[in-house]
């Protein structure tokens, strides 16, 4: 695996082009008093054939990230405010709805963190795996039969011919969430974007369903945008990361070097709070105090008041990324990485 | 199967009891049923006879019997009034209510459920907010003072209608819609919401993650989520709809069993008003098993429980 990290690496610095392209996105939620920006001018990009990692904890925006790119966002009260969700140079949120639709699960797929409620009830999986396939493709209705069987096939459904007529009540967790993925890729998409795609299984389970989506990714040469809070998965199927704070990105690297040594002292936070096998429990460091209400942050850095390293001027001005030394991340006072 | 089994079962036991209390009932009301049968002329000892005929001086509980016998062996009795054979007045007049019924029914279905849609979709709109006014208001009108107000605008005022009578089509429409106001009333606000609920569920966002086009997510995916509690609501419906005939059919003459059941009763009629009150338990009755049994076809998490 290191290899094929290394030769992405390389398709990268050889200059390509990103498939998907975030720049200044900036999604606000409305309020009775106003409205607050909850995802603050993200700007990320998605490469061919890359795992690019999203994390930070509940609430700092990753989810509602990935749904501005979908344009699936409940609106109202979320909406995009500005910037753009580059896809292939196209801006996806010049496109009418109708071209939104054919995008959708044609070039970029999502699959969502729970897949029991992610999936209709009261229709079999093969019927609703069909009507998608068929929103998309001129195909008649046996055919659309066949590439189900196919992709459940692929996605690990055992007997997929009789398993085709299940209703979503009558699987496993981990079985709905490979139906899940299954109906995302029958189009075989270019991108899929997974929202805490293992968060609701088993951790058995955890594991089955992120190397079947690790091997999907390689065989289709996909890009896959995964958001988690979970470094362990991280660890285990990144090649790039992002650490997300506060509705901003705080720092950006390759898997290696952002767990070797990080820049941000929030990913330092959290690489300190993750359990490690060398550690004892007790060494376990939790990020003291709480992200501050959207409406509430300080007009500084957005980490000053959980910081242990801040000085005056993280309180005054807000920083901006930083590129030092192939790194880019948000810190004005970034101190060499301890484990402790 | 099982669970349609055990509905069945229970459906069952509601009608015995029912035929019970029904039975009872009528027997307790009090009032002389003979009055109309014998001349005012008839001695004590003539009454008593007669009494003794038709077998009022059995205990009750031995009329039951009796009564059930016949019944199930074919024999529906005559009124006390005028001798009328009941089964020819079921024919008569069951045909005028299925019609009556059958209309409000299909009313209640086809304006409550796309306009609940509509309000759900459109929530918190004017719209919505015009659909739901009139649902308070149609619930809070009483159907008979609706059935004179109707009668009052549209047969005594503009004159576009009849005012009462059957049984033609021009004469339906009032009654017809005066019985199924409420109903609509009542479907509309459990459409909305079931639309709106169904709406916040997560499949959704799958679904449109998945490319299909709102009208086909709206009206096929939440719809058929939304019908699993309309289905069960449309039993009520039914039953309401039986309750409410008496009274609209009364006003607008229409000769349908509930004004013969009125008649009934008025006249103690005992074997008219009690068979006919079985009919409509019965009709009730059946009708809430009948939406048991489309509620678990329409939820496959029930259908092989």
């Amino acid at each position: 695996m290191a290899e094929a990290v290394s030769q992405r690496e390389a398709a990268r610095s050889d200059g390509a082009e990103p498939v998907l392209s975030m720049r200044g996105l900036r999604t606000s939620v409305s309020m009775r008093d106003g409205s607050v920006d909850v995802v603050r001018g993200v700007s990320l990009d998605l490469y061919p054939d890359e795992v690019l990692c999203l994390v930070g904890e509940s609430g700092c925006g990753k989810t509602i990230t990935a749904l501005s790119i979908m344009r699936l966002l409940p609106t109202p009260p979320v909406r995009i405010r500005e910037g753009q969700v580059l896809f292939n140079g196209r801006d996806l949120l010049g496109l009418s709805d109708r071209e939104m639709r054919r995008v959708r699960s044609e070039e970029i797929s999502m699959i969502f963190q729970d897949p029991l409620t992610s999936l209709d009830p009261v229709f079999s999986i093969g019927h609703v795996m069909a009507e998608v396939i068929r929103a998309h493709r001129d195909v008649d209705r046996s055919i659309a039969h066949e590439m189900s069987i196919e992709i459940l096939d692929d996605v690990g459904i055992p007997d997929p011919h009789r398993r085709i007529d299940s209703y979503p009540h009558e699987l496993s967790g981990g079985m709905r969430q490979r139906v899940m993925i299954g109906l995302a890729l029958v189009l075989d998409p270019q991108i899929l974007v997974a929202d805490e795609p293992t968060t609701a299984l088993d951790v058995t389970v955890q594991a089955q369903i992120l190397e079947k989506l690790l091997e999907e990714q390689r065989e289709r040469h996909m890009s896959m945008l995964l958001i988690t809070h979970d470094l362990a998965v991280v660890a285990s199927v990144a090649d790039r990361v992002a650490v997300m704070y506060a509705g901003e990105i705080v720092e950006e690297a390759p898997v290696d070097e952002l767990f070797e040594d990080p820049k941000h002292p929030y990913t330092q936070g959290l690489l300190r709070a993750l359990p490690h096998a060398s550690v004892k429990r007790d060494a376990l460091i939790p990020i003291a105090g709480r992200v501050p209400p959207p409406q509430m942050m300080p007009p500084g850095c957005f980490f000053a008041p959980r910081c242990p390293d801040a000085i005056q001027r993280c309180w005054d001005d807000h920083p901006e990324h930083i590129d030092r030394d192939g790194r880019t991340y948000r810190c004005i006072n970034s101190q060499p990485f301890h484990r402790r | 199967m099982k669970r349609i089994a055990a509905r069945t079962v229970y459906t069952v036991v509601v009608l015995v009891l029912s035929s019970i209390a029904v039975f009872y009932a009528i027997r307790l009301s009090g009032g002389d049923a003979l009055a109309a049968r014998l001349p005012a002329s008839a001695t004590s000892e003539q009454r008593e006879a007669f009494r003794e005929l038709i077998g009022l001086n059995d205990a009750i509980y031995i009329q039951y019997f009796d009564y059930v016998g016949r019944l199930l062996s074919g024999d529906l009795g005559n009124s006390l009034t005028n001798n009328a054979s009941i089964s020819t007045m079921l024919v008569d007049h069951g045909r005028n209510s299925l019609i009556l019924g059958a209309a409000a029914f299909a009313l209640v279905f086809a304006i409550g459920v796309p306009l609940g849609i509509l309000a759900a979709v459109r929530r918190n709109s004017w719209t919505d907010g015009g659909i739901m006014s009139f649902s308070v208001a149609a619930m809070a009108v009483p159907n008979f003072w609706l059935a004179l107000l109707s009668v009052w605008v549209f047969a005594s005022t503009l004159r576009w209608l009849p005012s009462a009578g059957c049984c033609s089509p021009r004469q339906l429409i009032l009654p017809a819609v005066v019985l199924a106001m409420e109903g609509i009333a009542l479907t509309v606000r459990m459409t909305r919401s079931a639309m709106l609920e169904n709406l916040n569920q997560d499949f959704v966002r799958t679904l449109r993650a998945g490319g299909l086009s709102e009208v086909r997510i709206v009206g096929k995916h939440v719809f058929r989520n939304a019908l699993v509690p309309i289905i069960s609501l449309a039993g009520l419906r039914i039953g309401q709809i039986v309750g409410y005939a008496l009274v609209v059919e009364t006003i607008f003459g229409w000769p349908g069993l509930g004004q013969v059941l009125v008649n009934a009763v008025l006249r103690r009629d005992y074997p008219v008003a009690q068979f006919f009150s079985l009919v409509l338990v019965t009709v009730v009755v059946l009708s809430n098993w009948l939406a048991d049994i489309g509620y678990t076809v329409a939820n496959p998490r029930l259908r092989r429980v």
